[in-house]
């Protein structure tokens, strides 16, 4: 049986989807069979992220309504074999969906693969809450931004109340700026949010890039945001993991500190 | 709404309403049992005739049933509640509590009657009384305090605008009174069920209990309790913790808390203070816009016109002691 990851931040625009690809693209890679559950029904954009858009037929409503297959309606990614995507619907809303038929949407897909990781539209309603109807555990994105940082606790709430155990992703930080004192660091984040921190994702150009090409950071070069997923990647797989010059944001974050410089 | 077939239990008050409409006294059942509304602005005469009319319509429904007096706009004329426990014997009903009303705070409609209330600006949207089966069974879960004597409570005094004070390192006062939206009244909002239910059951008089609780308490959380609260860990950002009691934070409290509600005395001690507001009674005081983070612990204490802002040095400033 596979674990029901869900990727969420409450605040929109945090780097929810762009998580769910790389993260589901390396553990791809380290031979885990994903796949990855478009859960943003009405504006999906996972596909798009992952470059499988014009490969679409069925899409998750589709396969909850008895349409189609499960089966069909997932799309096998076209680099790699073990890579599986479960499209939204663009033409539903959120309400097209119970958090009961996730449940057992996920708890289907979690028989056959070892992720189900989940991306969750932003928000806190209906989509939420289907979304995290099915998910063994929890992968709140964070930014170093005031804003993000409230909604993402109050998700944290939610999802405490939900039994659903979470672990932060810190994204989007700028040692340069952090050091300049322009941004809140990760130990910042971590104290107000109290939550285990898989790591670190650095602003990264070629994320945007690479994300605007289809095609996962991860897959496409070595940058350092696409090491640092991959190292948590390895994490959330229970590899061992060495702090190597890659983990230098969690080492920071453990010693709460700010002096470290990037690799 | 239309409300026309009733549950604003009586016609309003014939002759001598003081400064507003309301009825002189409302009887409802509410999630506490039996409660009598008193405008304390209108005349005992009225406040009387409208309490017997409206037993007078069903004498034989109330009998035998505990009564809760709640003091609207209170102090109480001298004299009235020694007549309106007269009243509540010849009725054979008990008085088992005297207090200042909480507006709105009562009315937890059940949602089966929800639609038959009939909320006005002045009488909170609540659950009225009238003879129907399912109003009975609500009181029939009731249950009284052992000791059901009357209990004679401070009562609330109108809302002072608050006086001009200092301003401390940290705080500055806002020189009005509580909104009545801001006030403890609301019901509570919160999608995190923190064992939040209980609380509407808490009785008024059990100040005595503290309650602990482990946090972090979260954005969008409202923490309630009628006692003393103790938060261990931080209270974050856009969450929110009530007292009647004092409040302790063993760690960062950086969201609103309001302590000493319905008292005129309280204090709120925290590892770190760097709140959003604070609120201590009816007086609020909100954070400085150029706030340097707490590096030690301070107690904010209200003793009378103005929230104080002291570091703690290991004991309760004085005047204090009275308010645990």
């Amino acid at each position: 049986m596979g674990r029901a990851i869900v990727i969420t931040s409450g605040k929109g625009g945090v780097g929810k989807t762009t998580t769910t690809a790389n993260l589901g693209a390396a553990l791809a890679q380290l031979g885990h069979s994903v796949v990855l559950v478009d859960a943003d029904i009405g504006l999906r954009n996972l596909d798009v992220v992952m470059g499988l858009e014009n490969r679409i037929v069925y899409h998750v409503v589709d396969a909850i309504r008895g349409k189609c297959t499960l089966q069909k309606a997932l799309i096998k990614d076209r680099r790699m074999d073990n890579l599986w995507l479960l499209p939204a619907s663009q033409t539903d809303d959120k309400d097209a969906v119970s958090p009961e038929e996730m449940r057992s949407l996920i708890f289907e897909l979690k028989a056959t693969h070892d992720f189900v990781l989940i991306d969750c539209p932003a928000g806190i309603e209906q989509g939420f809450k289907n979304a995290i109807a099915g998910a063994d555990e929890a992968v709140v994105v964070a930014t170093p931004e005031v804003s993000s940082i409230r909604d993402a606790d109050r998700v944290v709430g939610l999802l405490a109340a939900a039994d659903i155990p979470s672990r932060l992703i810190v994204n989007r930080i700028s040692a340069h700026l952090v050091k300049r004192g322009d941004m809140l660091s990760q130990a910042d984040v971590i104290e107000i949010l109290a939550l285990e921190m898989l790591g670190a994702i650095p602003l990264d150009d070629q994320v945007i890039a690479t994300t605007n090409k289809g095609v996962p950071a991860v897959l496409e070069n070595k940058c350092v945001a696409a090491k640092e997923f991959i190292r948590i990647a390895k994490k959330l797989a229970g590899h061992e993991v060495e702090d190597e010059a890659v983990g230098f944001f969690t080492r920071i974050g453990r010693a709460l500190g700010l002096a470290a410089t990037p690799a | 709404m239309d409300s026309s077939n009733a549950l604003q239990m009586i016609d309003p008050p014939p002759p001598i309403v003081v400064e507003d409409n309301r009825p002189a006294a409302i009887l409802r059942g509410t999630s506490r049992g039996l409660e009598v509304f008193v405008n304390a602005g209108a005349a005992i005469d009225a406040i009387l005739a409208a309490w017997v009319k409206r037993l007078d319509e069903a004498p034989g429904f109330f009998r035998g049933s505990d009564v809760r007096v709640r003091v609207e706009d209170g102090p109480l004329a001298a004299g009235c509640l020694a007549r309106l426990d007269e009243i509540a014997t010849r009725y054979d009903l008990r008085i088992i509590e005297v207090s200042a009303a909480k507006r709105d705070s009562d009315a937890v409609p059940q949602p089966s009657l929800a639609a038959g209330s009939a909320p006005s600006p002045a009488t909170p949207p609540s659950l009225s009384f009238d003879e129907e089966p399912t109003g009975s069974a609500s009181i029939a879960h009731l249950v009284a305090p052992p000791d059901a004597t009357l209990v004679d409570t401070v009562l609330h005094d109108e809302p002072a605008m608050l006086a001009d004070s200092e301003l401390t390192d940290l705080l500055e006062i806002l020189d009005e009174p509580v909104a009545p939206g801001m006030t403890f009244d609301e019901p509570t909002q919160t999608a995190v069920p923190l064992s939040l239910a209980a609380t509407a059951e808490v009785e008024i008089e059990t100040t005595s209990g503290t309650r602990l609780v482990v946090g972090p308490v979260r954005s969008g959380v409202i923490l309630e309790h009628a006692g003393h609260l103790i938060v261990f860990g931080d209270v974050n950002p856009g969450a929110e913790i009530r007292a009647e009691g004092n409040i302790v934070v063993l760690g960062r409290l950086r969201g609103t808390a309001h302590a000493g509600i319905g008292q005129e005395v309280g204090f709120i001690l925290a590892l770190r203070l760097e709140p959003q507001q604070l609120r201590i009674g009816r007086k609020v005081a909100r954070a400085a816009d150029s706030d340097t983070p707490a590096s030690e612990a301070e107690i904010a204490s209200c003793t009378g016109d103005a929230i104080v802002v002291e570091r703690y040095q290991g004991k309760l400033p004085r005047n204090l002691a009275s308010s645990i």
